[in-house]
């Protein structure tokens, strides 16, 4: 809230009537002519298409046939593959929140308790630094880390004669969900870290002092007074992840492509199949929307039962 | 900031078991990369004979002919990219300047309608984007690529400016006004000037989400002179599968880019990131 100055009224007031104030504040407008236009040719237009797609039996060239509500009685009730990777993506995701917050925080809380201040900086950077590394360079490396001939992990386990353990993890597929989900171990995300060492540094120190004063141990703060003050940062990173980990493909795109039969499918991976491979354009934007659905009622219940701490 | 203002001179022992886990944290995340390096170097014979570990003599020449392959991906990847951020941030920063400091009716309807986006994902969009792109015969073109991304790139952008620009005192803006400066001169003059950082934050996360998009480019652009590093390192992978030690040198060469920009921005990077300014 800002205090009005009553000599000069920088802002409208309640006297003038609307148009005059729309008028007054006409450079607002203005400033956000370039950003609507954008928004509404390359968002809003295709989220209206995607949505109105769905509903017709759709490829390119060709007349769309209306189908109601068909598309998704199909997904939900005669495609396997879709089903499966509904499961696959479940399976993903939760791994994605689980590594994501329980290593961002042993790491952030690990910087955050660094006495000698060089180190902590050192550390902190090299947290950060790969963040760097174009995330299909690191795709690339761990297919190849998977490699069955030639892939580190498999000579790795000849060395400790561990030969019948050896297989091809991407293409096998009892392991190829596994091998996907476990890449980049150990699982840093940097600006997860960074997000969560924010949120401890804030802490006002008075707080630790006091608990400090009245006897509390390291890990009695860590646990009475630092973890509760950062679940808004804890929450913020699972939500993200979740919203992530529903549409991210560009692993599985990039690993396997769903293969093999299926074992790695997940919804965005299959929407793509379906809309550029068989043309089924219609099909793939009802899996759009149910994604989208998806993520909708997440965030709802993100807005509902999220807000941050106060202290 | 928490910490005593005295850096300690001698090394604090209670530290040992911090410096040991992150080293180990930290050098396991970058092993693979060290690997890379090492196969880098390598002949094919060479490879079979000692697959991970260093081998003389160093054979350079997979650099150079890789490079041969990855330049004009990257030539590509930074332009777009480039042109994608420039767009991001002046569209961003100006919409988010009218949120955040001026005052007129519908401000809070017009920023309910870009905040909305925030839960659109990708997916619904993907298949009509490609229509709609292909409709406007922009695919195999640069503007296939840097006209969706200004657009859904400022969503977040707005998001985090606003909130800063929020944070700001208010008597800045009203003072400025009072002397006379125009809307105009309150952004450019106040607004930029005060949210530099955060803008070279907004930045970086922006030109990290570019760089590293597989599948829009995948789909807009079919022609190899047009395309950017992430499908292109994708396609060199899978041409090259066997070549291991030319594959590894351009999958390095690749990062180099963004090496060079983390060099130069790591510092307020950091400091942005750990402000705290980012929540919920």
């Amino acid at each position: 809230m800002a205090a009005e100055t009553p000599a000069l009224r920088l802002t409208t007031g309640a006297r003038d009537s609307l148009l005059r104030q729309c008028w007054r504040g006409r450079m607002g407008y203005l400033m956000l002519v370039p950003t609507l236009v954008m928004l509404a040719v390359f968002m809003y237009y295709p989220a209206g298409l995607g949505l109105y797609r769905s509903l017709f039996d759709w490829a390119p060239g060709l007349d769309a046939e209306w189908v109601g509500l068909g598309n998704f009685v199909k997904l939900f009730t005669k495609d396997r593959v879709f089903q499966q990777s509904l499961g696959n993506m479940l399976q993903l995701s939760l791994w994605y929140v689980l590594s994501t917050v329980f290593v961002s925080l042993f790491v952030a809380i690990l910087l955050h308790r660094m006495i000698h201040q060089r180190l902590k900086y050192l550390f902190r950077f090299l947290t950060i630094l790969p963040v760097i590394i174009p995330g299909i360079v690191l795709l690339m490396l761990w297919k190849f880390i998977y490699d069955a001939t030639v892939g580190p992990l498999n000579m790795g386990l000849i060395a400790v004669g561990l030969e019948g353990w050896t297989r091809a993890w991407l293409a096998d597929p009892k392991t190829a969900l596994y091998a996907v989900m476990l890449r980049n171990f150990p699982w840093m995300d940097g600006v997860a870290i960074l997000i969560l060492l924010a949120g401890l540094q804030v802490i006002p120190s008075e707080i630790i002092e006091s608990a400090r004063i009245d006897g509390a141990t390291n890990w009695r703060i860590l646990w009475a007074v630092e973890f509760p003050l950062i679940t808004g940062q804890v929450k913020l990173l699972t939500v993200l992840t979740i919203m992530w980990g529903v549409q991210e493909f560009t692993a599985v795109f990039a690993m396997t492509q769903g293969g093999p039969i299926n074992k790695t499918m997940v919804p965005g991976m299959w929407m793509f199949w379906n809309a550029f491979s068989i043309n089924k354009m219609g099909y793939a934007s009802a899996i759009g929307v149910v994604l989208f659905l998806l993520t909708f009622v997440l965030t709802l219940i993100n807005m509902k039962y999220i807000s941050t701490q106060e202290y | 900031m928490a910490s005593p203002s005295a850096a300690p001179t001698r090394f604090p022992w209670r530290d040992a078991v911090r410096v040991l886990a992150l080293t180990f944290m930290c050098g396991l995340s970058l092993l693979p990369l060290v690997m890379a390096f090492f196969i880098s170097f390598k002949t094919i014979p060479q490879f079979a004979r000692v697959p991970f570990l260093p081998t003389l003599p160093l054979h350079w020449r997979n650099y150079l002919s890789a490079w041969e392959i990855v330049r004009l991906f990257l030539f590509n990847s930074v332009f777009t990219s480039g042109l994608t951020v420039i767009g991001v941030l002046a569209l961003g920063s100006l919409a988010a300047y009218s949120f955040a400091v001026l005052r007129y009716p519908g401000r809070e309807f017009f920023f309910y309608l870009v905040l909305a986006l925030m839960m659109i994902p990708s997916t619904l969009t993907l298949i009509p984007s490609f229509v709609l792109v292909k409709d406007l015969s922009l695919l195999n073109t640069r503007w296939a690529l840097i006209l969706p991304w200004v657009a859904s790139g400022q969503v977040f952008a707005i998001f985090i400016l606003r909130t800063y620009l929020q944070g700001l005192p208010r008597e800045l803006f009203d003072a400025a006004r009072i002397d006379g400066a125009s809307e105009w001169q309150g952004y450019y003059k106040i607004a930029l000037p005060m949210s530099k950082s955060m803008l070279g934050v907004t930045a970086i996360l922006n030109i990290l989400g570019t760089w590293n998009n597989l599948i829009w480019p995948a789909l807009t652009i079919s022609r190899l002179e047009r395309q950017t590093l992430t499908p292109g390192l994708w396609s060199y992978q899978a041409e090259n599968f066997t070549r291991y030690g030319f594959l590894m040198a351009g999958l390095l060469i690749g990062a180099i880019p963004l090496v060079i920009l983390f060099f130069f921005t790591s510092r307020w990077f950091v400091e942005g990131l750990t402000s705290g300014a980012i929540k919920v």
